[in-house]
């Protein structure tokens, strides 16, 4: 079987340094203002019952991705490893896929003019490297690996740990796992918004 | 549970007002379409008149509707793209194709139609003359075969564009209902409401237009095409009241679904109303249905223009409610997302509106526009003929 990459972010031990959203900046020269990668950051409830809760966000890299799909010139492509990647060249920059997307991981580059997201730092990988992210992740909350390794640190933690994923139900099979994640992190809190609730 | 977002990332929205027009444009070229060929295509005679005036402005503003698009391109210059990788799970890759074949079947009907005139018309020095020489391309035959065949090839043609302009604008239904992410375009509903309030607008905008050429061409409104617009006027009912409840459908399912929906339908009460509530439903379809149930108002010719009018303007709110709209409750963080106009947008918008309304103008003072089956105003060295 071949590799399948995914991502696991432990939130036990995330301690919300922002470092990851840095480095992925640096890494991958990501202009002002847009974000491959960023943590978002919240706090429940009322003194003195309160509990602060981190959610780093990224691409999924989807088993089956909205973003691939509505991709009007086939410029977004699955490697056989799970990897979601773009082809700047063939980008027309329709913005359909970030449209499509659910969990706004798409954004245009005002610079290159074209659709632009995480690429579990593809050039990384293959230099044998881990993702900037996951390399710079002070506390170990980031693992990166192969799925289908029973050896990876991914599998482990898979295999014995409760996790939770972004928006199951949009049928994208998303492949960032979250342990110990809140719910009112993991998606938007709509009524509250919009100020329906009861 | 109160919870305090201490930092979360802004989002943008990046389908924005040239997006929503080009969905118009296509929905108002496909409905006059549809609404014309009841002449030509389903043989209700009376319809047989204006039909030259629809498809010249189902042409123009198909014509003018993808480069709304081209313009929203981050790269237009790769647009050629579009052709050369075709991805056939994306809506947006079927309409390439739908944008091409559909003017094209357009542009040969409208020539089938419009030959015998040209023939009629060819001889002169003038600009006119000229012109339709050119657009003959040497097809002059006026033999009764010939005349049949136009007839024929036009019935054929016609026929191609009504599934053609149904496709045209309901895969722009599909653009949208095929998004999953968004609760507020995620439903089987979107392709059926697209179509049915293009032909709300496209009747609205064919009303008007056909007044103007009417009133340029031929100095007046003759008495059977009052009639007819009355007729006109009472389809728009019927089509109002189609578009109508779908919207109620489509509301109340919404409000039943997720919670992602339910907080869009709320939305569209709430932080949308003025717009949602007021232009789209308020003013642009229960007052024109109110008009229009009228018998007397239909006949009465201000009474449906503002009737036409007021659903133009309400379906225009209606595109940008739906696609602004639907990008406004955010898929991740903690706030809505708000949407300005940029200059650049608003310009290209306007701009390709007057471009429009400009060669429209101009095909309608050039090319022959008698009707089919109107009785035919005779020159006076014609009546003498007819008199000797």
């Amino acid at each position: 079987m071949g590799k399948r990459y995914a991502m696991v972010i432990d939130l036990r031990k995330c301690v919300g340094c922002h470092a990851c959203q840095v480095a992925c900046k640096s890494e991958n020269n990501v202009p002002l203002g847009v974000f491959r990668n960023w943590v978002d950051e919240l706090e429940t409830g009322k003194f003195p019952n309160v509990s602060r809760h981190r959610l780093p966000r990224l691409c999924n890299h989807s088993e089956n991705p909205s973003c691939l799909n509505v991709c009007p010139v086939k410029a977004t492509y699955q490697l056989e490893d799970g990897t979601v990647l773009i082809d700047y060249d063939r980008c027309i920059g329709c913005k359909y896929c970030i449209a499509a997307c659910p969990y706004d991981a798409r954004f245009i580059n005002p610079v290159r003019k074209t659709a632009e997201k995480c690429t579990y730092c593809h050039e990384r990988l293959e230099a044998g490297l881990q993702p900037a992210c996951v390399n710079t992740c002070i506390s170990g909350a980031r693992v990166f690996g192969d799925l289908n390794d029973p050896t990876s640190e991914v599998f482990k933690l898979l295999a014995t740990q409760p996790v939770n994923v972004s928006k199951p139900e949009t049928n994208n099979r998303p492949q960032t796992y979250y342990i110990g994640a809140d719910q009112k992190a993991l998606r938007p809190n709509l009524l509250d918004i919009v100020g329906g609730e009861k | 549970m109160t919870t305090v977002h201490l930092f979360d990332t802004n989002h943008q929205i990046y389908w924005g007002l040239l997006i929503a027009v080009y969905f118009y444009y296509t929905g108002m070229s496909a409905g006059s379409f549809i609404l014309t060929s009841l002449g030509t295509v389903f043989g209700i005679e009376k319809y047989k008149k204006v039909s030259k005036v629809g498809v010249l402005m189902a042409i123009v503003l198909l014509a003018f509707a993808p480069l709304h698009l081209l313009f929203d391109l981050e790269q237009p210059g790769r647009a050629l793209n579009l052709f050369l990788h075709v991805n056939p799970t994306s809506a947006m890759s079927w309409g390439v194709y739908l944008l091409v074949l559909y003017p094209v079947c357009l542009l040969i009907y409208a020539w089938f139609m419009f030959r015998q005139d040209f023939v009629n018309n060819m001889n002169g020095t003038g600009f006119k003359a000229g012109l339709y020489r050119f657009l003959l391309f040497g097809k002059t035959d006026m033999s009764t075969a010939a005349k049949e065949n136009d007839t024929k090839k036009a019935k054929f043609f016609g026929t191609l564009g009504v599934p053609l302009a149904l496709a045209v604008h309901g895969y722009t239904g599909f653009i949208l209902g095929n998004v999953q992410a968004r609760a507020i375009w995620h439903t089987p509903l979107m392709p059926i409401i697209f179509l049915m309030s293009a032909m709300v607008s496209g009747t609205g905008l064919f009303i008007i237009v056909l007044m103007l050429v009417e009133k340029f061409k031929f100095g007046k409104l003759d008495a059977d095409i009052k009639s007819l617009i009355a007729d006109i006027a009472n389809l728009m009912k019927w089509f109002i009241v189609i578009d109508g409840a779908l919207m109620i459908i489509y509301f109340i399912v919404l409000w039943y679904s997720s919670e992602a929906g339910y907080a869009a339908a709320y939305y569209l009460l709430h932080g949308d109303a003025w717009s949602f509530l007021g232009l789209e439903n308020g003013l642009g379809m229960l007052l024109p249905l109110l008009i229009l149930l009228s018998k007397n108002a239909r006949q009465s010719i201000p009474a449906v223009v503002v009737a036409s009018l007021l659903t133009i303007i309400g379906v225009l709110a209606m595109r940008i409610n739906l696609v602004i709209g639907g990008q406004e409750l955010p898929l991740t963080g903690s706030k809505t997302l708000e949407y300005a106009v940029s200059g650049h947008d608003l310009t290209i918008v306007i701009g390709l509106a007057l471009a429009t309304t400009v060669v429209l103008s101009f095909l309608y003072a050039v090319l022959p526009m008698n009707r089919p089956g109107a009785v035919v105003k005779l020159t006076s060295q014609a009546v003498k003929e007819v008199a000797q």
